[in-house]
């Protein structure tokens, strides 16, 4: 006898029996190996969209010279273009446009990306050239190099012209840092490949005069040739450079991004495979429940002199088959919902890491291979301990009806040994360090609790079960309910333990994301302590020239009702190769106002003195745990004028950016890096001022230029939606495995009942009433739902401090004060319990229908 | 007689707002030899021929252009872009290695922001990057790409030749068909080549022509054949013929011819003949062009075979492609083949050919 034709008669038929199951069953893997793809595509798409914006026009350029802080003299160009190796050089400024905006809302309108190249320079190989020199798309006249190069003319792509209602020789208005400016569509270029659709170039003198960039580059793309003088070509550059041109190739420059993401990345991945791992639970518990209910077939098979190895394998070929059917369904899925995904990915990503603009997927096709084979893998384990029972259990046992499970109390204490074990290991998992930054350790945590957990559970629903058989002894239909779920704990258990990991993942995911935002909430109320907060218009910050920072400055600060003005200036800086933020703030007010929240005894008279007139700074809590620096020492940062020693004097506490800031005083930011641009302006007002009064006044004195006023209060609640928007896929995530458990709890629910209708029927006959069974199912459920509940909210929690106190502050730096949202949680538990009452429902009706004499005759 | 092919880019920006060659020009040297910001178009255009001691030839030709791209071609304000530019310099360099049978070529396009590119008003002095013509006594002037690179001392032998009449050159029947021209027919120096990384030291004698003006081709003109030779005699020759679409030319083509002493006579299309003996067909941009002629100037007794010392000396260009190449004069007299022929008894010269891959841009 084949293993086919065992399978034919063990599977197929079942499947047949069991539609429903069979399908919830595969829609749980599906929904587990959906979220892990969209969340894996949406990544990949990240990185890759930046990857596509450093090699925006050309595969060819292999060598960049970017500004590292501020942007570098434009002559720089000159010493770039003696090198003999150099056999193509393309100078570029960027900065973002706001198109779109509406009068009555400053933060409204699309930021696109400009890029402003010397358009007489086309890049080698590059379609954009194509475009710019004449080619360009059908029925256009080629773009005019007047229009270009006299007239700041743009070119743009279809998109943008279609969104936009521009074409060839319109004119499109659009908001270029504070100012409305008009500027005439030179062409519409096809869509590129390898550019952003969002991408407008313009020249290079348009793009140095709307960005407030005279003079200034931001990069040049150079092609080296031979590509063997690559080495040659950076070290001769080197020395003719200024000291903050960084010298770099697209790849690096890739691997830095990538680098900078990767903790943002790995934790979405971590959630996301939790999904996956609550679907092989649901695989495990679907294929116990069949081993149990054909337990006569293989009973029969066995007699047959079928061997062990043939049973065996027909069961794991089940969860094999299984696996791959919902895997595929679920890479379907996945690639469906990746659009959403890498809009929430692409959006957290430009808020908090780089701008960057996505317009499609990027179907890696690694990415489906790689979760595929995680889904078919992780369910084909699953079905490992089922299939072993299968194949371990004698012909004569199988056959004699009425063995529901082999009990046994040593694989019970056994089973909950081990758990304990390893809930024991996953607390001391927590006191090890990450590794090269990675918190391996605190991952690990997360997973044993989580085995740990499901191992134990066996063993606490019995101990539940019996302590409400004593409860409820004086309601005998109850306390039946209670001992019947006390009697197949296996099945119960793996029930359970899918439920409780998936409500666990929901508490630990709550209890950070509160935790968190309370945190933050206290952080904003303790630091942004100004009466308005003024930017430049658009749904981002990005900041105002120095010509206009510095006009804007001198306006407000001239105005009566102001009392005091803070700016601050942020830029991207690497430090010890790694990508960070630089800050300037003027910390003369620092006595008096308190703009920061210090860590540790911090006396602010003291670090005033030090930080104003002298090469000092302060670092955020994540830069300190980034590069392992603390006060006292001296770190030292690439300067236009060199590479320069700064002091620091203490750390902060940061939730803006976990790539950490170094802050240091305005004045020696300017001295240092020669760069006046601002990118907010802070205005404390006159007391008795009104702050709305205020704003208007701003508004009026700033004029022609917009702005972006907001009070207090707004930040605040701006600061507030930044941070839901960027927990918002994690909140999606928990949900989606909350509906996965809930899948897995319907099906081992109705399988239980079905399981057990022999017995129902044995208490029918001995005088149970309908309405009685129809209680015992459901206080049975009742309790499989309240144990799940504690279950959960115990791993959640313990989950929960690991992603606060190891994973979070590992990888991120974050000082969180733990917040539990004890009522959310409550809710929580009393919906599991609902849910689980709401999906024996339907079992428990067709339990109390079930025909007596048909159940006895069976038995 | 040449016009800015890398036009094809400046989609013929309010030709109308410049003024048109129309009045009647006294030109002043040195100052003539500089830009003219007030005109569109303008070029200074090298061609020679060079020999080195081992006998090895060169022929060579290296031309600036300036493309006003805003009236008047303002140059930035304070505040403003450097970038913001009102001209531009599109540049050809090309080295016909006559001996191995090579043809090399490059084009650039160069902006005057941190000096890239720009021309002096006041005298011969115009460069885009590192390819530059620069002052008079003696002329300087160098090229160099990772091909190949030419570095030449030049003394012009006679003075300017204002070609056309009233230093008017006219381009076709219409008001603004026109522009200014002169010519430095004969400049004679040395320097050195390099083609690839054989550099050698060479004896050159070499052609310029400067050009400028605001104004149009008649309608109807595809193209045109310039030839300038310089006769083994000491004179030296300039024609041109503007070609209609069926092959014909206009009749204000025109040419001059500069005696020994450097006095210009004007010649009217009556005046000369051209006629093409053989043709050639572009590998790269498939077309067809003439290739040898036999030119006469009945007047001044000139009768000579033209033959290309190379086939193949097509530019081909990311818009419009044309043929400049080394060409050798043979005496008419002459048999048609042999050494004859290699000794060019009748002066060597330099032709354009243009019109022939697409029509030109206006």
């Amino acid at each position: 006898m084949t293993l086919a034709w065992v399978l034919r008669a063990l599977v197929l038929g079942y499947v047949r029996e069991h539609p429903w199951r069979t399908l919830m069953t595969v829609s749980a893997v599906a929904l587990g190996v959906a979220v892990a793809v969209a969340v894996q595509l949406a990544n990949a798409t990240a990185v890759r969209s930046f990857q596509s914006s450093v090699n925006v026009v050309s595969s060819r350029v292999n060598l960049q010279i970017l500004a590292d802080g501020a942007p570098f003299d434009e002559r720089a160009l000159l010493a770039v273009e003696r090198l003999p190796s150099i056999v193509y050089a393309q100078p570029a400024v960027t900065g973002t446009i706001l198109a779109g905006a509406r009068a009555n809302d400053a933060r409204s309108g699309e930021l696109l990306e400009v890029i402003g190249v010397d358009v007489l320079r086309p890049y080698p190989g590059a379609q954009a050239q194509e475009a710019a020199t004449g080619a360009g798309a059908q029925g256009q006249h080629p773009p005019s190099l007047s229009t270009l190069i006299a007239r700041d003319g743009v070119l743009i792509s279809r998109r943008v012209a279609a969104q936009y209602h521009v074409q060839q020789g319109s004119h499109w208005n659009v908001v270029a840092g504070t100012r409305h400016v008009s500027l005439p569509v030179a062409a519409v270029l096809p869509t590129l490949v390898g550019v952003d659709s969002s991408v407008v170039f313009t020249d290079i003198s348009t793009a140095q005069e709307l960005l407030g960039a005279v003079g200034r580059l931001d990069r040049i793309d150079c092609v080296v040739e031979p590509a063997s003088k690559l080495a040659a070509a950076e070290a001769a550059l080197r020395k003719v450079l200024p000291p903050n041109a960084q010298i770099t190739t697209p790849r690096r420059r890739t691997g830095e991004i990538a680098s900078l993401l990767r903790s943002f990345q790995l934790n979405l991945a971590a959630l996301a495979y939790v999904a996956l791992l609550v679907g092989t639970y649901l695989i495990y518990n679907a294929v116990a429940i069949a081993v149990v209910q054909r337990r006569g077939e293989i009973g029969v098979l066995r007699a047959l002199g079928v061997s062990r190895r043939a049973i065996f394998a027909a069961f794991v070929a089940e969860g094999a088959i299984v696996g791959v059917l919902g895997s595929l369904l679920g890479l379907g899925l996945g690639a469906l919902a990746a659009r959403s995904a890498v809009a929430a990915v692409t959006r957290t990503v430009s808020s908090l890491y780089v701008f960057e603009h996505a317009d499609r997927v990027v179907y890696d096709w690694r990415v489906f291979l790689f979760v595929f084979a995680i889904g078919v893998i992780a369910s084909t384990l699953s079905t490992l301990p089922p299939a072993r029972e299968a194949a371990g259990t004698e012909p004569a046992t199988t056959m004699r009806a009425g063995a529901f499970e082999r009990r046994s109390p040593d694989w019970l204490r056994r089973s909950a040994a081990v758990g304990l074990a390893l809930l024991l290991l996953g607390g001391a998992l927590t006191l090890l360090p990450p590794l090269d930054g990675v918190p391996v350790a605190g991952f690990a945590a997360g997973l044993s609790f989580v085995f740990g957990i499901s191992l134990a559970s066996p063993l606490g629903l019995g101990v539940l079960a019996r302590v409400a058989a004593v409860l409820l002894a004086r309601y005998p239909s109850a306390a039946l309910g209670a001992r019947s779920l006390g009697v197949s704990l296996r099945r119960n258990g793996v029930a359970l333990a899918a439920l409780a990991v998936a409500v666990g993942m929901s508490v630990a995911v709550g209890t950070l994301v509160s935790s968190f935002r309370s945190t933050v909430a206290a952080w904003t109320g303790q630091t942004l302590k100004a009466d308005l907060f003024i930017t430049p218009p658009g749904p981002q910050n990005v900041g105002f020239d120095a010509s206009t920072g510095a006009q804007l400055y001198a306006r407000i600060k001239a105005l009566p009702a102001v009392d005091a003005v803070d700016v601050f200036r942020g830029t991207d800086i690497t430090f010890r190769g790694r990508l960070t933020n630089l800050g300037a703030t003027n910390f003369s007010s620092l006595e008096r106002r308190a703009k920061m929240e210090f860590i540790g005894r911090v006396d602010r008279p003291q670090l005033q003195r030090e930080l104003v007139g002298h090469d000092a700074v302060v670092i955020s809590r994540p830069f300190a745990v980034r590069f392992n620096v603390r006060p006292g020492e001296r770190i030292d940062l690439t300067t236009p004028l060199g590479r320069h020693p700064f002091a620091v004097s203490a750390i902060y506490n940061d939730y803006s950016s976990d790539a950490g800031f170094v802050v240091m005083d305005i004045a020696t930011y300017r001295r240092w890096w020669h760069d006046r641009a601002l990118n907010s302006i802070a205005v404390y007002a006159k007391p008795g001022v009104d702050p709305g009064a205020l704003r208007t006044r701003i508004e009026r004195a700033a004029q022609p230029a917009r702005l972006n006023v907001q009070t207090t209060r707004e930040l605040r609640a701006q600061v507030l939606r930044v941070f839901d928007r960027t927990f918002a896929i994690t909140s999606a995530l928990y949900v989606i495995s909350i509906a996965i458990a809930m899948l897995g709890v319907t099906t081992a629910l109705a399988a239980l009942v079905l399981e057990r209708r022999r017995e129902i029927g044995l208490l029918r006959y001995l005088g149970l009433r309908r309405a009685e069974v129809r209680a015992m199912v459901l206080i049975e459920a009742g309790l499989l739902g309240v144990g799940a509940a504690i279950a959960g909210l115990v791993l959640g929690l313990a989950l929960g401090l690991v992603l606060i106190y190891v994973i979070n502050a590992q990888t991120f730096g974050w000082l969180i004060e733990l917040r539990v949202p004890w009522r959310s949680f409550a809710e929580l538990a009393a919906a599991v319990v609902v849910a689980a009452l709401a999906a024996a429902v339907l079992p428990a009706g067709a339990a109390a229908r079930m025909p007596t004499a048909e159940a006895v005759r069976e038995e | 007689m040449r016009r800015l092919l890398a036009l094809l880019l400046i989609a013929a920006c309010c030709a109308a707002s410049w003024p048109a060659a129309l009045r009647p020009y006294a030109f002043t040297f040195p100052r003539d030899h500089g830009s003219h910001r007030g005109d569109r178009l303008e070029w200074w255009y090298v061609t020679g021929h060079l020999l080195a001691a081992d006998g090895h030839r060169y022929g060579f030709e290296l031309t600036l252009f300036r493309v006003g791209i805003v009236p008047g071609a303002p140059s930035p304000r304070p505040g403003e872009s450097r970038w913001r530019n009102g001209e531009i310099f599109p540049a050809h360099f090309a080295v016909s290695d006559d001996t191995a049978g090579r043809f090399l070529y490059a084009e650039r396009l160069a902006r005057p922001a941190l000096d890239q590119a720009g021309a002096s008003s006041d005298g011969l002095d115009v460069h885009a990057g590192d390819w530059w013509i620069r002052g008079l006594e003696p002329l300087r002037l160098h090229a160099q790409t990772r091909a190949a690179a030419i570095s030449l001392r030049l003394r012009s032998l006679k003075p300017p030749a204002v070609h056309g009449q009233d230093g008017i050159s006219r381009k076709g029947a219409c008001a603004g068909c026109a522009s200014h021209y002169y010519s430095l027919t004969r400049l004679s120096g040395e320097g050195s080549v390099r083609v690839g990384t054989q550099r050698r030291a060479v004896r050159a004698l070499a052609w310029l022509d400067h050009e400028f003006g605001s104004g149009d081709l008649d309608a109807g003109v595809v193209g045109w054949d310039w030839f300038a030779m310089q006769l083994a005699d000491g004179r030296d020759v300039m024609l041109y013929h503007l070609r209609r679409r069926d092959g014909s030319f206009i009749p204000a083509s025109s040419g001059s011819l500069i005696g020994r002493d450097g006095s210009v006579e004007h010649l009217r299309a009556a005046d000369f003949s051209i006629q093409a003996t053989g043709a050639w067909r572009s590998p790269q941009s498939r077309a067809r062009y003439p290739s040898g002629w036999i030119v006469r100037v009945p007047r001044a007794g000139v009768d000579v075979r033209v033959v290309p010392r190379l086939r193949d000396q097509e530019l081909v260009s990311r818009g419009v492609s044309y043929w400049e190449g080394d060409v050798c004069l043979v005496p008419l007299s002459a048999p048609a083949d042999g050494a004859a022929r290699r000794a060019c008894g009748a002066g060597q010269g330099y032709v354009e050919l243009t019109g022939y891959a697409g029509e030109v841009p206006r």
